[in-house]
């Protein structure tokens, strides 16, 4: 006899943002229901006369003072954006200080790069024996988690689960599964990176870059667009509470929606072009894992970084799954391709969709590109009440993910 | 190494003011590196590193640097470990 097993009920009480929009999720609300741009002419990439895009979205100056020093010695700038929206989901679920026990997944596409390069220069240089320790404490695979967990006091279990541009919601599926697991009861989850013009570069290489709109910045990142040529680098940090629906229930926290399910899987035929039928698979499994099905979910937040084969194939996938009536956008012509932190921080946009009853629209989406599925894009910010929605995250390496949340 | 011992001391003072973010007010001699300038283990392991870069000396290897309890330790140590590298050079 099969034994069905129960997994309790994991819930978000609580959402952390740092964006190229500023500090907290207020910053974040503000910027993309009031349709601002935060994309920006990059002086670093006029200097790359072979890479075509300029521009990028990039969080301006944090005054990271109120960080004790040698909490902040070992953190490079992707930590102290975690420790902000770190501290700003703990308030919002209701903890001045790290719950006892609380876990914290978090990871990011790659390490401080600045950081990186004043160590490689040392160590070119003859002088690998002169890097400092907190240097290396700002390289390591899992900085951002270990150093933050340290100043916050985050004693529970701790993983840096790291997807490239899927990050943020792995760790979100991760910090899940870690509470339906029994392995924690609240963990804190998602990703963060920050912005090098080499990230730029490397995607440009890889013919992936907005190049069209260089003069126009607030125009060049334009997901299922006929205009668009790629996606818009860009950096942040996005960090959600969740804790078992018993225990969020029993000390009133505000409960922000429910994860349903996540489901993963892996893009092997080429590491760099995604496929359709892999992303379409990605999600069945998440709706078949939540028990639903695809009328069920009212809407889908796309990866979609605006590069030419990902939103054709995202496209696709989702036409496949639900057809062309469910309600679709991205977040991409707002804040660029925040990479790590995409997953997590779109994520709480979602969230935010759901509470406000307001979709945002896909900013520069003038006119859906013939390449791309017919779907109900969601063209300008609309009233609109969300029950159950799907978050999608594809990486460059082939991890895809897909989130369900419902209210 | 042939530096005067009022250059270590500004020397040393304007590495450890970059370094661990500390005020005139506070580099005063008698001050206890740890109780009174709040440097924990892991600075006190940077500050080598620093202070090897600032005079060009090796004093991680044959050294008791537990000896070094005020910032006048520190200032007599390296003056020490000046006048040995001054007396191998050629």
């Amino acid at each position: 006899m099969v034994q069905k097993v129960h997994f309790p009920k994991v819930v978000i009480t609580g959402c952390g943002a740092v964006s190229p929009y500023g500090v907290g999720v207020g910053a974040l609300k503000k910027g993309l229901y009031e349709n601002l741009n935060c994309i920006h002419r990059v002086p670093e990439l006029e200097e790359l006369a072979l890479v075509k895009t300029k521009v990028a979205a990039t969080v301006q100056e944090i005054d990271y003072s109120s960080i004790p020093r040698q909490r902040r010695r070992s953190m490079s700038r992707m930590s102290v954006y975690a420790y902000y929206a770190a501290q700003e989901a703990l308030a919002q679920a209701g903890y001045q200080q790290a719950p006892q026990g609380l876990g914290l997944f978090m990871g990011s596409t790659l390490n401080s790069i600045s950081v990186w390069m004043d160590v490689c220069n040392q160590c070119l240089g003859g002088h690998a024996d002169l890097v400092k320790t907190s240097s290396f404490l700002q390289i390591m695979n899992h900085s951002p988690q270990a150093v933050v967990g340290q100043a916050l006091k985050i004693n529970g279990p701790s993983f840096a689960g790291a997807a490239a541009c899927a990050t943020g919601l792995l760790n979100v599926g991760l910090g899940a599964m870690a509470i339906q697991s029994g392995l924690a009861e609240q963990v804190l989850c998602g990703g963060t990176e920050e912005y090098h013009p080499m990230f730029s570069a490397c995607f440009d290489i890889m013919q992936a870059t907005s190049h069209n709109f260089n003069d126009r910045p607030e125009l060049s990142c334009r997901p299922f667009d006929a205009q668009r040529t790629g996606l818009v680098c860009s950096e942040g940090c996005g960090l959600l509470f969740l804790e078992r629906e018993d225990l969020a229930l029993a000390r009133g926290a505000q409960i922000l929606g429910e994860v349903a399910s996540f489901a993963s899987n892996t893009e092997t035929e080429n590491i760099a072009n995604p496929s359709a039928q892999t992303m379409q698979e990605c999600m069945s499994a998440a709706l078949q894992k939540a028990g639903l099905t695809p009328q069920d979910v009212d809407f889908v937040n796309a990866h979609a970084t605006a590069t030419l084969a990902g939103d054709a194939a995202e496209s696709q996938a989702i036409y496949n799954v639900f057809g062309s009536n469910v309600k679709v956008n991205s977040f991409k012509g707002h804040l660029g391709h925040t990479m790590g932190s995409a997953g997590s921080l779109e994520l709480i946009a979602s969230l935010m969709m759901m509470q406000q009853e307001e979709c945002i629209g896909i900013k520069n989406l003038q006119e859906p590109a013939a390449d791309c599925a017919p779907l109900a894009y969601v063209r300008q910010n609309e009233p609109f009440k969300i029950h159950t929605l799907l978050k999608n995250s594809f990486a460059i390496g082939g991890n895809n993910c897909s989130l369900i949340v419902r209210r | 190494m042939n530096i005067s011992k009022e250059e270590i001391i500004r020397q040393t003072n304007e590495a450890l003011k970059k370094e661990f973010e500390l005020t005139d007010e506070q580099l005063v001699p008698q001050a206890n590196l740890k109780d009174d300038i709040g440097l924990d283990s892991l600075d006190a392991v940077d500050m080598v590193v620093v202070l090897e870069q600032k005079f060009h000396i090796n004093i991680r290897q044959g050294y008791d640097l537990r000896s070094i309890v005020t910032l006048q330790n520190l200032y007599d140590f390296i003056e020490k470990i000046a006048q040995e590298s001054a007396q191998k050079e050629p």
